[in-house]
Order: C-alpha cells, then structure tokens, then sequence
C-alpha cells in the first residue's frame, strides 16, 4: 500500500505540474456514479432490460447499453439466462449495495 | 536526465502485428537477436482482438496467443510495448532508431497485474479495444490477453483520487512518471506497422459514423467474440438483439471518391465469415450482404462463400447509395440492384456493418530510409517478381500489410520471407 504522505505529495505535485482537475472531468464522473446508482437501484427490483434500465435510469438508450457493459464487465451485474429480444440483467450476489 | 536505455540487436521490428511477431519469431530462432517497438500498449496487433480467422473459422486469439506469448518469452527478442518510432537514422551499414517509452504510470518492474487499480478507479472510459462498445477504467490493462499484463493509465482523465495508489500491494503507481527514451541500434529494419480501417466518416452517404447501428467491422467481429462488449451479439443502440443484419460491401475500397480505388482483399471473405458466425450466435436472423461482386480468390475462399450461400445467407448484388435510419435507429438502406429489376429501392434492418477497406497505418517512407511508398501510401517493393519483401532501402524489409492489402495467411507467409531476406542480408555484411 502506497504511503499515505508520499502519495499525498504526489498528488499535490502533480496538481502543480498539470493544473487543477478540469471541471468537465468532475462533473462527468459524477454524472457516471449517478447512473450506475440508478441502474443498480432499479435492479434491487429486479431483472430488467436495457431499455427498461434506460427508463429507470433516465439515461438514452445507448448510454444505458454502455453502462450495462461497464457494470458486467466489473462484476457488478450478469445476464439472466433466456431467449428474447431483449436480454435481461440481474445484480449479482452481494452488489446490492 | 538520467542515461538513456540503449539497446543493440541483430533487427529492429516495427510493428508487432501478426507479421511482426512472425518475422521476429522467425529471425530469432535462426539465433539473431530482434528488438519489437510496438505502439499499442500490447502486443498482437490486429489480429487478437478478431474473433475468428475465414476460411477454416479458427479462433483467431489461438493462434495469436501462442506467438505473442512466445516473443515475449523469447530470450532473443525484446519487447517494447507502449512505444513509438520517433527516427532511424542509418549509419553506415546499421541503423539507429530514437524510440520513447510512453508512460504507463506504474512501475513495470514491480507491477503484479493483480488488476486492483482497475477494480477500484472510479472513472470509466469507452474501450478502444471493443470499439468504444464497452467501457474501461483511466487506469487499465488494456484487454484480457494483453501482453504485458501492465495497466496503463489515462493521466487527461484522472480525477486524482489516489484509490489507485492506496489499492496497490507493490505500491507501484507513478503519477510523476515521465516518457523514457531508448536508443536502438540494428543491423536492419523490418517494417510491419499494418493497417488502420477507412474512417466510419469517410463517406457522407453512409452517416459520417453518426448513425449507432451502423458499425465497423471490427466492431462486429468484438460483437462476435466470446468476451465481447455484451458476452453476445447485440445491437449497439439500445441492446436489442438484431433480427436483421446486412453488410455493406466495397464501403471503404474500390472508391475513387475517398480516394481508395483499389481493392481491399479482405472484406468479402470477412464479412462471408461474420455472416457465417452470426447466423450461428442468432439462428433466426436474416443476413444479407451487398455486394459488388465477391472475390474469393484463396485457398478454400470460393467453398467458403459457397457454404454462406447454402446456408441461407442472402447475397444481393447490389450498391448501397446512401444509409439513413427511422425513428428507432433502424438503418435503411437505399440500394440499386444490379441483378434482375434494377429499380432503386429501400430496405430497413436492425444493424449494418461498412465493409471498410485497408488503407497504410503508417507512413514507412517518412523514416527516411529508402524504402519508398506507391500511390496509396504502401510501402513500395524493389521488384516484386524477386522478393515479396525487399525494399528500395538496404537492410530494410516489409513484411504484412504495410505492402498493401493482404489476409492473415499471406501475411504470415510473407513476414517469414522479410525474416529470410533480412537474415540473408546480414550474413553478407
């Protein structure tokens, strides 16, 4: 684990060199960290689409198809098995956070 | 600044797509030493993020793999990945290249590819890797089979959290890390820096790349890789799974218009083969290639096409015109057949896919070492009836598709020739 004052150095030098974080950049992660909440919370309910997430979610669809394959991709949610147009997904076990 | 890292090998490789692994692969294990510069931050090229290979539909990262797996662990070949070629210059008879190591922002030395850094960075980032259909971390190994398995961050999108750093068991991240230069001295060169696709925004017609169910086919093929985007083929849109799926043919070659008049080589049989793997992933659909006509001109390529038509593949000679979507992003295709009734017509399906051509990845003449471009920005050979592989440049050969189009099989075979011409010509130096 990284030391607590070197790492703080770093980052201050860092802040330094390259400016602050642009606010752009600030207000796009929060708006990630929003959406990802949205389409986790509306699975607690249970499988749901894409477009179902999108609804929930207010996010366009593509969008909502981006985080799906984000949230899958890190073990957050998995696919419910099944035919159909649309594929339905589901929390995975202990992400109910 | 502190010395440059120097490193002094028997040839420099430039490129480690299948052609590069092969010429230096095959140059290595006749017992000369070979250095790879690879700009990508793994190496594999092309080729490991394609699902399969057409005609004998092999998984396409089994036979990648094993290659990159044995550059990487080969004790004749070093590796550098995440790098570029900023010059050769020749020196009598060998060559210096200035190489800079990007910064990956972590100790390579120390990292453990444990992954924990990815875990818990909290921004995402669209993955070039699956085309921008999948998402990343600013702080990720680029893909599953990368080698190295180092992450790689994106400074311009950190928020400077730290989580990273505190993630780390090495205690490995460097945020202050700065480009490194490597001085490369060799006896020669051979240039394997392939192919990039023509633009999504090459043509007007087809939606400048605006249009969400009109994709690449290298988006298709992650589409159709078992650790794709989705795990599945879905359309990009919204996630429906398409019912409907049509190629376009000849979208980024044969086309004076964007300034690509020749033929691209590949792009029937990779669409005959996508065609092939998705009416196996979704049964019921229908897919329909248009075409101008289909040149299948390889070993295998003509009962390959053959097998496509008898499964059911619809082909329709046919130019596409112009792409424009309805209210639900289903594209429509205005087509003018060429067979039969030659009316204009329009037809709608879920997902389209642009059979775009091979244009250079990289412009080799610009090195300055003899070895010459054609019209189209290919690496000219010195006569083609002699060598597939020699340039007007001494010591400097070509290898893959950085000579024009060509497929992985041609490829291969040929990136052996450029290690036998580039092996020969040092034995007489």
């Amino acid at each position: 684990m990284a030391d607590a004052k070197k790492l703080a150095e770093q980052l201050k030098r860092l802040n330094e060199l390259r400016g602050p974080v642009p606010q752009e950049l600030r207000d796009r992660v929060a708006a990630q960290n929003k959406a990802q909440k949205a389409i986790l919370d509306a699975l607690k309910e249970g499988p749901k689409t894409a477009p179902e997430l999108a609804a929930a979610a207010g996010l366009p669809h593509d969008l909502a198809i981006w985080y799906v394959a984000g949230l899958r991709k890190y073990g957050k949610i998995s696919d419910v098995p099944g035919r159909g147009d649309w594929p339905k997904y589901e929390l995975k076990a202990g992400e109910a956070k | 600044m502190s010395d440059i890292e120097k490193i002094e090998v028997d040839t420099l490789v430039v490129g480690s797509g299948i052609a590069g692994l092969q010429s230096a692969l095959d140059l290595a294990d006749q017992g000369y030493s070979v250095a790879i510069v690879e700009k990508a931050p793994s190496i594999g090229g092309k080729m490991i993020s394609l699902s399969k290979v057409f005609p004998t539909l092999d998984c396409a990262s089994c036979i990648t793999t094993p290659r990159m797996a044995s550059v990487s662990h080969h004790p004749r070949i070093t590796t550098l990945t995440y790098s570029t070629v900023d010059a050769i210059k020749r020196e009598g008879k060998s060559f210096t290249a200035s190489v800079t190591r990007k910064p990956r922002y972590i100790d390579e030395k120390e990292c453990i590819s444990c992954k924990r850094c990815e875990e818990v960075c909290p921004v995402y980032l669209p993955d070039e890797y699956e085309q921008g259909m999948g998402a990343k971390k600013t702080i990720s190994i680029p893909f599953t089979n990368a080698i190295p398995q180092y992450p790689v961050m994106h400074p311009e999108h950190c928020i400077r959290c730290g989580a990273c750093a505190r993630a780390c068991p090495k205690d490995c991240i460097e945020f202050l890390q700065e480009p490194a230069p490597v001085e490369i001295k060799a006896k020669s060169v051979i240039l394997a820096t392939g192919y990039e696709t023509t633009p999504m925004t090459a043509k007007k017609q087809y939606g400048l790349g605006k249009l969400p169910n009109v994709i690449s086919p290298m988006a298709a093929e992650r589409l159709l890789a078992p650790h794709g985007p989705y795990g599945r083929v879905l359309r990009p849109s919204d996630g429906m799974v398409p019912g409907s799926i049509a190629y376009v043919q000849c979208a980024g070659s044969r086309d004076k218009s964007i300034g690509v008049p020749y033929c691209s080589r590949v792009c029937c049989m990779y669409a005959i083969k996508q065609a092939i793997l998705l009416s196996g992933s979704l049964p019921i659909a229908d897919i329909t290639i248009y075409y101008m006509d289909i040149r299948a001109f390889g070993k295998g390529y003509e009962q390959f096409y053959n097998n496509a038509r008898a499964m059911g593949i619809n082909f329709v000679k046919a130019k596409v015109a112009r792409i424009t979507e309805d209210e639900k992003h289903n594209p429509i295709l205005r087509i003018e057949r060429q067979e039969g009734d030659s009316a204009p017509a329009e037809v709608q399906h879920e997902l389209v896919v642009l059979s775009q051509g091979l244009v250079p990845g990289h412009d080799a003449a610009a090195f300055g070492l003899g070895a010459e471009n054609n019209d189209y920005g290919f690496v000219k050979l010195s006569d083609e009836m002699v060598s597939s592989a020699v340039t007007a440049g001494a010591g400097v050969f070509a290898a893959g598709v950085v000579k024009g189009p060509r497929d992985i099989p041609d490829s291969v075979v040929d990136a052996g020739s450029a290690a036998m011409e580039a092996a020969s010509y040092m034995r007489k130096l």
